[in-house]
């Protein structure tokens, strides 16, 4: 039950962060919010979230697995990252938090 | 050819060998995704077998007694016996009256049901040296020791998984070559794909689906093949190793041959493990007993599991011998930590020494993608790898189509008519032969002889009606429009994928809400959810391109700004 969890808060953190790394390309912020994004926080938070989800899947399987575990959940997040951008950009506004702005 | 440079070069590359070869590996990568669930089809495909993974059951009650009733194949007896038989030295024996020389079980966690065989040996042979064997394959109810009839096909394991790696073209192994080329080529494409990409990281998440065809196709096509490159990177590659012995096997078994064989008795004398038979005949020692002395080994090696994979070698003689390999449920490596057994007196040979650094990657690499791991999310997101590379394909085709179909009407070229052909017959079509050969193998009697022979005409038939409807309706292609076989099929896709699940629920009883709630059995649903959602994929295909059609019929034409020319 707590591996399921894991894998669940996994799965979140990749996607939390693959978010994170698209907004901090102006052009998909542009869709999210205004004004322009603090791209180096943002790709930080990104990149640590990142490091958090792998952390999350070696919590569960041997490092041999917990590593195809995790680069697949970054293609998968990305992919979702990406549709949702062209499909509902809005969804992804509470992840614009207000230090990500450059005011 | 000239190039103005080498990313114009490189762009020529990707976009002929991607074309070329795309239809291949459009295949691989479907039948792969679909694969990774290959006995879950099979439960689908098979309602008798539809009861939980079983284990390995026990040898001295039930299994022995199995063995003794398994006959040799009747083609491969046909075939073999006359090569193999010496009439000089006496008479042919009759096809169930070979005596068994080795026999072998195989099961995974996924299995209910037991995969197993045997070699038989040929008396009165003309070579000695040679193996001189007739081999027998079947599957058992491991409860129940019963023999589940042949001609009921496992389309997932027996047909949709060789389809993947062999196209189930099995003329000298053509299709395993086939292939093998196009995998090698992935590894090409994708090089020379991130080669021409100007911006994978700034383009990383970029679909930008209100711009033209052309313009979202390709960012669909790069996104598609860029988040999962890994994954595409990888497969390719260890489905290049996994075959690897297989593409230079020639070498061993012809200009090698005596090498090979020598290395076989070295390996035999270093191993302990007898070679041959001695002639002398010994009764069995207990298998169940050797299983329960290879469990508590690996117990204590703290690495506790199930037999995968057990064989007997020269069954009735004295130096007969048992080899006992762990499941791999537990991992990715594909290792067995084989354990050794003499077969009359029950000793143990000798254990498997763990292997050195270059094994271990290889076994790695090997079962990244074999995947005998239990790990349900992995294999999963292993379908998403997949279909994400079926997309990643299939926009690639559009692309071509896409960029040429205007240039090509002008010019009176059939080109893109019949590349767009192939492609509604890769993508849609190859759907529609995998669902019509489901529904298909629920409508047809269960008893009915030689009804897995009817199910591959099927899913041939229906592939190739898939092709002859797309080159019919592609006349509008010509004039720069689309091919409204596209949209046609999509239908099609969405009618054969829900009958199938109807003809499921009225011929098993076995619908959705029992297989779900009130008698989980998750195999048989996640096919039938499975159906279901890619019935409703196809019918918001066919919706969009519908819309598309009469929106604008010829105006899809925006030129591209700053993108590369991929002519």
């Amino acid at each position: 039950m707590t591996d399921a969890l894991y894998l669940l808060l996994a799965c979140s953190l990749t996607f939390i962060a693959m978010s994170w790394l698209a907004l901090s390309l102006p052009s998909h912020w542009k869709q999210v919010a205004e004004g322009k994004p603090h791209s180096s926080r943002l790709k930080t938070a990104g990149w640590l979230t990142l490091a958090a989800s792998a952390i999350c899947c070696l919590l569960v399987d041997h490092p041999s697995m917990a590593v195809l575990v995790w680069l697949m959940l970054i293609a998968g997040a990305a992919f979702c990252v990406g549709m949702l951008l062209s499909y509902r950009p809005l969804l992804l506004r509470p992840l614009v938090l207000p230090p990500f702005a450059r005011h | 050819m000239e190039f103005a440079n080498t990313r114009q070069a490189m762009a020529w590359l990707h976009t002929w060998l991607g074309l070329i070869l795309g239809f291949v590996l459009m295949v691989c990568f479907f039948f792969g995704a679909l694969s990774v669930f290959d006995r879950e089809i099979d439960r689908w495909a098979i309602p008798d077998t539809r009861f939980e993974p079983q284990p390995m059951p026990s040898f001295d009650h039930l299994l022995m007694d199995v063995y003794e009733r398994m006959e040799p194949d009747a083609t491969e007896y046909q075939q073999m016996m006359p090569l193999y038989h010496d009439p000089a030295a006496g008479p042919m024996t009759p096809r169930a009256e070979l005596p068994l020389d080795e026999f072998w079980a195989y099961t995974t966690h996924r299995d209910p049901v037991l995969s197993i065989g045997g070699g038989f040996r040929v008396p009165h042979e003309k070579n000695p040296e040679d193996h001189n064997h007739i081999h027998a394959q079947t599957t058992i109810d491991p409860r129940s020791g019963e023999f589940i009839p042949d001609d009921q096909l496992k389309i997932g394991s027996d047909w949709f998984y060789p389809l993947h790696y062999s196209l189930n073209l099995n003329w000298n192994f053509i299709g395993i070559y086939i292939v093998g080329i196009a995998a090698f080529f992935m590894l090409v494409a994708l090089i020379s794909g991130i080669w021409i990409h100007r911006k994978i990281f700034r383009e990383f998440f970029t679909f930008r689906r209100q711009k033209s065809t052309q313009r979202s196709t390709l960012d669909l096509h790069n996104m598609t093949g860029v988040v999962a490159l890994p994954f595409h990177f990888f497969f390719a590659l260890t489905g290049i190793i996994i075959f690897i012995s297989f593409y230079f096997m020639p070498v061993s078994q012809t200009l090698l041959t005596p090498l090979h064989d020598l290395h076989e008795e070295t390996e035999a004398l270093e191993t302990g493990l007898p070679h041959e038979r001695s002639g002398v005949a010994a009764p069995m020692a207990s298998i169940d007993a050797m299983v329960a002395e290879a469990k508590r080994r690996w117990a204590e090696r703290d690495m506790a599991g199930e037999v995968g994979f057990l064989m007997v070698h020269h069954v009735g003689d004295e130096n007969a011998y048992v080899s006992i390999y762990r499941a791999g449920s537990d991992r990715v490596a594909l290792v067995g930590e084989g354990i050794h057994f003499n077969g009359v007196t029950g000793a143990v040979i000798r254990e498997d020494a763990p292997h050195g650094f270059a094994e271990a990657a290889t076994e790695f690499l090997t079962g990244l993608h074999l995947q005998h791991f239990e790990h349900w999310f992995l294999r999963w997101l292993y379908v998403l790898g997949g279909l994400l590379g079926c997309a990643c394909i299939a926009t690639g085709f559009i692309f071509f189509v896409e960029k040429r179909r205007i240039q090509h009407a002008k010019a009176g070229s059939q080109g893109s008519r019949i590349v767009d052909a192939f492609a509604v017959t890769t993508v849609t079509g190859m759907v529609i032969a995998a669902a019509a050969m489901l529904l298909a193998n629920r409508l047809l009697p269960a008893d009915m002889a030689g009804k897995g022979d009817w199910e591959k005409w099927i899913f041939c038939g229906a592939w190739a009606l898939s092709f002859l409807h797309a080159v019919v309706r592609g006349a509008p292609v010509l004039n720069a429009r689309k091919n409204p076989a596209w949209q046609e099929q999509c239908l099609a896709i969405a009618l054969f994928a829900v009958l199938a699940v109807i003809a499921n629920w009225v011929t098993t009883g076995d619908h959705l809400v029992q297989t779900l709630i009130t008698a989980p059995y998750l195999a048989v649903a996640g096919v039938d959810l499975s159906l279901l959602a890619t019935a409703v994929v196809a019918l918001l295909a066919a919706r969009r391109l519908q819309r598309a059609a009469q929106v604008s019929p010829a105006s899809n034409s925006e030129t591209l700004k700053g993108e590369v020319a991929y002519d």
